[in-house]
């Protein structure tokens, strides 16, 4: 937001000689805007839709066709959403999800990364090779045997030491946060960052003795952070949204998550859409919230995770 | 790469034992989340495992049933399809936000935050609010048409128009991630070569076509690849907007997949399409990956 205002100049038309060539810019900068704004509205128009919907009373919401604003602000839908008896539930399944995948993929990816980065040790170059090599391996497609794993996991849910006999992990939050745990992605974006930061910032704590994890948790991680905020941000964002996690490795009513809740409500017998709006509205605003406040982390780990990844 | 004195090519041990413990936490859950299940499935695909029954070691049959199987047959059509449809659509519409966001001028922020929106938004939020837009009888889309003067469409209940449906909201999620991708591309664009153009004569379109777009290449097939890998995955839109209907005429690979395993629980069958379908991903992020490498050398 900030550029905004110190490029105001830049538009300005030209003044030329002839008058047609002076409004060329002139034409050529109303189409250009006329065009961006056109896509914009198409861009936001669901999310207007959204919001508008969710504000609208049950009889207006089958009025056809529908009126893109709303005759008055109706809160009761949110209050419908909000005083629903399984989402309060959902919300705390949703959250222990989130920021149970977003902790574990910090702290591992970051030890992880720091190992590739700055360790020395034996068979180095085959761990990088594997992380980088498990960057393409398509997540979706392994939703049976994940499934199966979490099934299988030993001594856990009643299972026995070969992991038979109970349900593992399922139905449990370790369980649905396992899979997200530490990713690939995670890994190679902090061994790229502590690969930049200089060597010298360490080696006067290990002339004086330190041990490695004692420069990683002093040293390393406080200046880590802007890779720790991205890698934050993205976790968060993506355990938030997860949808086929929860849907496979759960299937008890109290371990669903806000996604797997939406999804109920808007399949559900009694579905209304004002509602459905409302709890959508609701789901999608956090993300967004930190989203502007973080954007141009995160756009950049964006382009990393795309570009690099 | 720094040269290292030549003490740090033997590492004592206790180095190597600390190392290991950095990397262990991570690389168990890699080995159980990605390394595991991707062998895991290859060897289930030569069973007929289904955990009802003692399981058979069954060779290649179940290659050979998806083979002569019509409805997977018609799965892997719908997906290629789908990830035909959706990724030309985004990459242009990508590329055109991105040049037209590359320049300066006010507002540039707002826009791009607008076209990034839809990234952020949870699949399944932005999945629920398109069937409402869709809904026949009362949703936005028709109420469009019918104000435009044109007939109100069936969109996601109709066999022929619902694959459309779900790939114009799979455009609308997916372009401001390709537009980011440009946008980072378009930066590494020395402007030398755009003055020289200009002072050249050259008009904005020709600049595109023949400086901007051959320029992109690399990052174009790049960005083509992941959305490739991104759209033969597609399982949650489906899942919510039209649960692989009408008429089967939305099923693909990963839905089917799902139903095959969690539905009828033949988890041997599933996991041979598993496999084909993790081999072709698999085949399409080496091929972009490479494509990246020698774009970055």
């Amino acid at each position: 937001m900030s550029t905004a205002t110190s490029d105001a100049q830049s538009v300005a038309p030209v003044s030329a000689a002839s008058r047609l060539a002076a409004l060329r810019p002139v034409a050529e900068a109303v189409v250009g805007y006329g065009l961006l704004l056109f896509a914009a509205f198409a861009t936001m128009a669901p999310f207007l839709w959204m919001v508008s919907t969710s504000f609208k009373t049950d009889p207006e919401v089958f009025r056809f066709p529908p009126s893109f604003v709303p005759q008055g602000l109706v809160w009761q839908n949110y209050l419908d959403v909000i005083n629903a008896p399984d989402t309060g539930r959902q919300l705390i399944n949703s959250l222990i999800f989130a920021l149970g995948s977003t902790a574990s993929n910090l702290a591992f990816c970051s030890l992880a990364g720091y190992a590739l980065a700055r360790m020395q040790f034996r068979g180095k170059t085959l761990v990088f090779a594997l992380v980088v090599g498990l960057l393409m391996v398509p997540a979706q497609s392994q939703i049976v045997p994940v499934f199966l794993i979490v099934q299988k996991i030993p001594f856990a849910g009643g299972n026995d030491w070969l992991g038979n006999g109970g349900t593992g992990l399922l139905n449990t939050y370790w369980g649905m946060i396992l899979p997200t745990a530490a990713t690939p992605f995670g890994i190679f974006l902090m061994r790229q960052f502590f690969t930049r930061i200089p060597i010298e910032y360490e080696e006067s704590a290990r002339l004086d003795g330190a041990r490695p994890f004692t420069i990683f948790w002093r040293i390393l991680l406080p200046l880590a952070r802007p890779a720790m905020a991205v890698l934050g941000v993205l976790s968060f964002q993506s355990a938030w949204n997860e949808f086929i996690w929860p849907l496979i490795l759960t299937n008890s009513r109290d371990m669903a998550t806000l996604q797997i809740g939406l999804q109920l409500l808007q399949s559900g017998p009694d579905a209304r859409w004002n509602v459905v709006m409302a709890m959508a509205t609701l789901i999608t605003m956090p993300i967004i919230v930190v989203f502007l406040f973080a954007q141009r982390y995160v756009i950049d780990g964006a382009v990393t995770s795309g570009v690099k990844g | 790469m720094t040269f290292r004195s030549g003490a740090a090519d033997a590492p004592a041990f206790n180095q190597n034992l600390g190392a290991y413990l950095f990397l262990a936490p991570a690389l168990l859950i890699l080995f159980l989340s990605l390394l595991l299940p991707a062998a895991a499935t290859i060897g289930m695909s030569f069973t007929d495992i289904s955990f009802l029954r003692p399981t058979n070691f069954v060779g290649l049959d179940n290659y050979l049933r998806l083979l002569s199987d019509g409805r997977f047959q018609q799965a892997v059509f719908n997906t290629s399809y789908y990830t035909l449809g959706v990724t030309l659509p985004t990459m242009v519409l990508g590329l055109l936000a991105a040049v037209a966001l590359n320049r300066r001028f006010p507002f540039r922020v707002a826009f791009r935050t607008i076209f990034y929106l839809p990234v952020l938004t949870s699949l399944i939020a932005a999945a629920v609010v398109w069937v409402y837009i869709y809904e026949p009888y009362s949703g936005p889309m028709n109420g469009l048409l019918v104000s435009l003067g044109l007939p109100p469409q069936p969109w996601l209940q109709s066999p022929n128009l619902a694959m459309t449906a779900l790939i114009i909201m799979a455009v609308w999620r997916d372009f401001g991630t390709a537009m980011i991708i440009y946008l980072a591309g378009l930066q590494d664009i020395p402007e030398e070569i755009y003055e020289a153009a200009r002072l050249d004569g050259a008009g904005k379109f020709a600049i595109l076509r023949r400086i901007t777009v051959p320029m992109l290449s690399s990052v174009t097939f790049y960005l083509m690849i992941i959305l490739i890998v991104q759209s033969f995955q597609v399982f949650g839109a489906i899942y919510v907007m039209t649960g692989g209907g009408p008429l089967g005429s939305t099923e693909t690979i990963v839905f089917q997949m799902y139903q095959t395993a969690f539905g009828y629980t033949e988890f041997g069958y599933a996991a041979a399409m598993s496999t084909v379908l993790f081999f072709v991903i698999l085949l399409f992020s080496i091929v972009g990956t490479k494509i990246m490498r020698k774009g970055e050398a």
